[in-house]
């Protein structure tokens, strides 16, 4: 309106708020509507439903798990490009990068803590994420693939921080991806070409760090990007959060549906209940829910004839997200305040340490390789990645989705909790149990 | 009412006839699939590495002079042992065939400082979790009178070379 009488002057004082006003074409809302356009107009609000459902808020439902993994991801991706800015993959200038990031770099012995600590936080977080979703039988239909999604990112997560560990090049590095290795090698057919191909050489050395590197900044962050965008994208497409099913709830529709028609004859307009004339034309209409842009599959935000259960996404889902963002980054800062991430001996191929221990989640895996290098390296893990990835597959009863431990699902969730105690127990033994020559000792 | 809707796309073409959009549109799908899986495998044959630039498998390990009678030394950075009993000679690996450690050299032969694996003099596993004994190498005498060792081949245990 004032448009029409602009004067210079005003195109001056409304100049910022003009400004503003296009790049935030909502301004903050103070309706319904207005929170309906906060959340669809703005590129990363967009991502989130308008209404989001009261259970998926719950924090002693998820923990906020998913999102701190994709925080700690994000963490990861800004320090880890910052410290690309001075390392250099190579077996002469490597670790004194690293000690130039302790001594002269500003910030840097901080970033690399960061760095470090995020890693190590990212790795437990997706486990006891993947454990959240298993306890909750959140993995049930229509949500097998999302697991199977999620096992990928679980495994692309272990690579990732797998090849971080060779790059500072101090003795650690050297004989964990040593070990690491050899254990690929024990693979059947293709094990001696898979060390091959990952290591460049026969042993490790300049070509590994060369290839380490590059699968570290560009091939496996490249994957995961893909793969978070397609496990977000199939959590709205599916519904958003898994929740217990509603005594109200349309779906799973009865066989024989009732539609309400307005009695054409009834003088009064009263609505009744007739047998659907049509039944596949009706059990189409019930796979099929009008959301906000189109035809929606699966069970959908109801509207109208059931009580509304959601929530504005704005400002409740995104304050929730912001806590969990920053108490994340909090986390990470605080640590790498109090911890310097270690850094051993640079590389000494005549003398490995005593004994060579692996990061402490792979040390679950180097116990099982002092027993046998082929079972405990290849075959039982490879069997734990087949039924972790066929889990929504063989576990095909439909009920107690949405509830921790539910007593329906008594026998997966126990079998479950038997894979995570004995994976942990066998870690508490690789770090704490083990000495020199892989001997039994007491840490007491 | 009853009578079958009218679809006239598949009731001309039944789904065994071929016509010639069928067969175009299933040669462009077998071009596209061959075309992906060569380059999937291109990309295998060009990460293989063709030439390595670590260290050489065929190496001097000087005249036969440094080694007296009835010694074992470690050369570390070539990962093998050369032992010399009386005018035999060979080199037995010191990677440790478990995972891939250097072993160390031991009262009783060798032992793995990773994951605890014991062998005797020759090599051969006597505890721990190592699948198999260490390796001999090939050892020869070059023209100019030094040792060569090749680590490209293994030969039988206790195959010794009389110098």
């Amino acid at each position: 309106m004032s448009n029409q009488s602009a004067s210079p002057w005003s195109v001056i004082t409304e100049l910022p708020g003009n400004i503003w006003k296009s790049i935030f074409r909502n301004p903050l809302p103070d309706s319904d509507h207005g929170r309906s356009a906060t959340s669809f107009t703005n590129f990363f609000l967009h991502m989130q439903p308008v209404k989001v459902h009261r259970h998926s808020l719950r924090l002693t439902y998820t923990w906020g798990l998913g999102l701190i993994s994709l925080f700690l991801f994000l963490i990861l991706a800004v320090t880890g490009v910052l410290l690309m800015f001075y390392y250099v993959p190579s077996t002469t200038q490597a670790y004194d990068r690293m000690l130039d990031l302790r001594g002269t770099v500003a910030f840097g012995i901080f970033l690399r803590n960061m760095h470090r600590w995020a890693a190590h936080g990212m790795v437990a977080v997706v486990f006891l994420h993947m454990c959240r979703v298993f306890f909750t039988g959140a993995y049930k239909k229509p949500r097998e693939f999302n697991w199977v999604v999620g096992v990928g990112l679980f495994l692309l997560t272990m690579f990732s921080s797998f090849t971080g560990y060779l790059l500072p090049w101090d003795q650690l590095a050297f004989w964990a991806i040593t070990v690491g290795t050899s254990i690929a090698s024990y693979a059947p057919v293709f094990g001696k070409d898979v060390k091959f191909l990952l290591l460049g050489d026969s042993s490790v050395g300049q070509e590994a760090l060369l290839r380490f590197y590059v699968l570290h900044v560009a091939v496996l962050p490249i994957l995961v990007t893909l793969l978070v965008a397609i496990h977000f994208w199939r959590v709205r497409k599916d519904g958003g959060l898994s929740r217990p099913p509603e005594e109200d709830e349309v779906f799973p529709a009865p066989a024989v549906e009732p539609i309400a028609v307005t009695a054409a004859a009834g003088a009064t307009g009263a609505t009744v209940a007739v047998a659907a004339p049509k039944a596949t034309l009706t059990a189409k209409l019930q796979q099929k829910l009008y959301g906000i842009q189109g035809i929606v599959r699966g069970p959908f935000t109801k509207i109208g004839n059931v009580p509304d259960r959601t929530v504005f996404s704005w400002p409740n889902l995104v304050r929730s997200e912001l806590l969990v963002f920053l108490i994340t980054v909090a986390g990470v800062l605080i640590v790498s305040l109090y911890f310097n991430a270690p850094l051993e001996e640079p590389v000494n191929i005549m003398h490995p340490p005593n004994p060579a221990k692996a990061p402490w989640y792979f040390l679950g895996l180097q116990e099982m390789v002092s027993y046998s290098a082929f079972w405990g390296g290849v075959g039982i893990p490879t069997l734990e990645v087949i039924i972790l990835l066929l889990a929504p597959y063989l576990d095909r009863k439909p009920g107690g989705v949405g509830k921790w431990f539910a007593r329906e699902r008594l026998l997966a969730n126990s079998l479950f909790m038997t894979f995570v105690v004995v994976n942990i127990v066998l870690m508490v033994i690789g770090t704490f149990f083990r000495g020199p020559n892989w001997e039994f000792v007491s840490p007491w | 009412m009853a009578k079958e809707p009218i679809t006239p796309d598949t009731q001309e073409e039944s789904s065994e006839t071929l016509t010639r959009r069928k067969l175009l549109a299933w040669l462009t799908g077998m071009g596209v699939f061959g075309s992906v899986t060569v380059s999937a495998f291109s990309n295998f044959v060009f990460i293989k590495p063709r030439v390595t630039y670590g260290q050489p498998n065929r190496f001097s390990i000087g005249k036969p002079d440094a080694y007296p009678p009835g010694s074992r030394l470690t050369l570390d950075a070539r990962r093998i042992c050369v032992v010399r009993d009386g005018n035999r000679m060979a080199a037995i690996s010191t990677t440790c065939t478990h995972l891939g450690c250097i072993v160390a050299t031991s009262e009783t032969g060798f032992a793995c400082p990773c994951h605890g694996s014991r062998y005797d003099q020759d090599g051969t596993v006597t505890g721990g979790p190592a699948p198999r004994a260490l390796p001999w190498y090939q050892v020869s005498l070059a023209p100019n009178g030094e040792l060569e060792v090749d680590k490209d081949i293994e030969i039988e245990q206790g195959t010794y070379f009389n110098v």
